[in-house]
């Protein structure tokens, strides 16, 4: 026994570790925190008294922290709204698509615009359907508003559009109202011109205009535009009808391109007596 | 005539000395549930317990510092709702091994100088590698990863946390010299 006593003195601190490490582990292991009980919910309910009493304490690390976070938060947030509207936005243009081309009579291929090029103000569009979706030259493309272009170009899957608000553009239009035809050409910017219109005919701002029965290249009683100034020519006797095309070009996404090609036969014959009258014109000077 | 001899408070009543030092343990546990988060960085703090735990270690001796690192653990368990026992382990094996830096007549300059940063440092070595491994062990985390992240960064703030009672030791014995 003395033995024992003299050994535990001696090596008191290695005894007494293993002890406590004993009561650590045994803690550990059957500490059940429930049978401290009311004490526990004392000790909980002081700290967080205290807590909450010096809550008011700015934490500078903590505010770095949340201000970098919910300026994270606020940029996730603006992007997202960004991408709700825009989805917004295209849900409508495609909903407004849909119904038209649920109400148009003719064949169409719905194409997205994936290019446009400005260049020398020759307005094109490069839409993403070709030749193996059926696209052709000399396709009429429009939107649900109106009247967009014409198909000048078409590869595998690729078509090159030539805008209404082209200088090569020209379109046989009518006044729907007082059924008056003449040639629409582009003006500049986005705006169009009815040129060569007598004064005397019945032509008021605010008319729609839309494609006339002679066109041989886009089919009739589509909608061009409509009629936002009547500019009188003093020194003759017609006058200028500004048109703005019905197409908002700057916004062009979607579009329908008809599958539709103008009569080959007429064509043929409208050309030929075009040259007739050119080699007829040349030889009389 | 007898000469009368002024005796010190700590003299007359030597175990004043422990609850001194169990008023300073629930003060540091106080403060650290409430008020360390206000300097966490990457919610990393000192661990002040410890930094109490290895002063008493080479005050008094390893004995002493034991019971003093296993009251200390388990008052901040208690405190934090952590898992009764981890801390009171942790801080037992702490303040055992701050107790061979314990050194009779010499503790002051022990402490006031950079031995006891050393101890400190290596004491919280000890003590965040024996938490972390029961921290860790119900869960899927891995221990080394964990330790690296954590354990280092822990022991490096207590560290620097050690070296104000080291300046303030340190500045008592240039005074007193």
């Amino acid at each position: 026994m003395y033995r024992i006593i003299e050994f535990i003195v001696r090596f008191k601190e290695y005894v007494s570790l293993s002890a406590v490490v004993v009561i650590c582990f045994s803690l550990m292991t059957f500490g059940n925190v429930a049978q401290l009980g009311g004490f526990r919910s004392v000790v909980v309910g002081g700290i967080g008294w205290l807590q909450n009493a010096f809550s008011w304490i700015p934490n500078p690390v903590a505010l770095k922290s949340e201000n970098a976070a919910l300026r994270e938060l606020n940029y996730q947030l603006s992007d997202e709204r960004a991408k709700i509207r825009q989805s917004l936005i295209e849900n409508e243009k495609l909903r407004k698509l849909l119904e038209f081309k649920k109400q148009t009579t003719f064949p169409v291929v719905s194409a997205d615009v994936v290019g446009k090029t400005t260049t020398e103000v020759r307005n094109y569009a490069t839409l993403n359907k070709g030749a193996e979706d059926g696209i052709e030259e000399g396709m009429t493309v429009m939107t649900d508003a109106g009247i967009a272009g014409l198909i000048i170009a078409a590869s595998k899957n690729y078509s090159l559009v030539r805008l209404l608000i082209n200088r090569d553009s020209r379109v046989a239009a009518k006044i729907q109202r007082s059924r008056i035809d003449g040639i629409l050409v582009w003006e500049d910017d986005q705006t169009m011109i009815m040129k060569n219109i007598p004064k005397s005919y019945d032509v008021k701002i605010g008319d729609d205009v839309i494609t006339s029965a002679y066109s041989n290249r886009f089919p009739q009683n589509i909608m061009i535009g409509r009629v936002t100034d009547v500019r009188a020519d003093s020194s003759s006797l017609f006058r200028k009808i500004i048109v703005t095309p019905a197409v908002n070009f700057s916004s062009l996404e979607q579009v329908f391109v008809v599958k539709m090609l103008p009569d080959k036969e007429r064509v043929a014959l409208e050309k030929e007596i075009e040259e007739r009258w050119k080699s007829r014109n040349s030889q009389q000077r | 005539m007898p000469q009368f001899q002024e005796k010190s408070l700590f003299e007359t009543w030597p175990a004043l000395r422990y609850v001194i030092y169990a008023i300073i343990a629930l003060i540091l546990s106080v403060l650290h549930v409430v008020f360390l988060n206000l300097i966490s960085v990457s919610s990393i703090t000192p661990d002040l317990l410890l930094v109490l735990c290895v002063w008493i270690s080479i005050t008094e001796g390893q004995f002493i510092g034991i019971f003093a690192g296993f009251g200390c653990g388990l008052l901040f368990d208690v405190l934090s709702a952590d898992v009764l026992g981890t801390n009171a382990l942790a801080k037992t094996l702490a303040a055992f091994v701050a107790g061979y830096f314990f050194k009779a007549k010499f503790t002051d300059q022990t402490i006031g100088s950079y031995k006891f940063i050393v101890a400190v440092f290596v004491c919280s070595m000890v003590h965040n590698l024996t938490y972390f491994f029961f921290y860790v062990r119900p869960t899927e985390i891995s221990f080394s990863g964990f330790f690296l992240k954590y354990g280092i960064a822990s022991t490096l703030y207590t560290s620097v946390s050690a070296v104000f009672p080291m300046l303030i030791k340190a500045q008592k014995l240039t005074v007193r010299h």
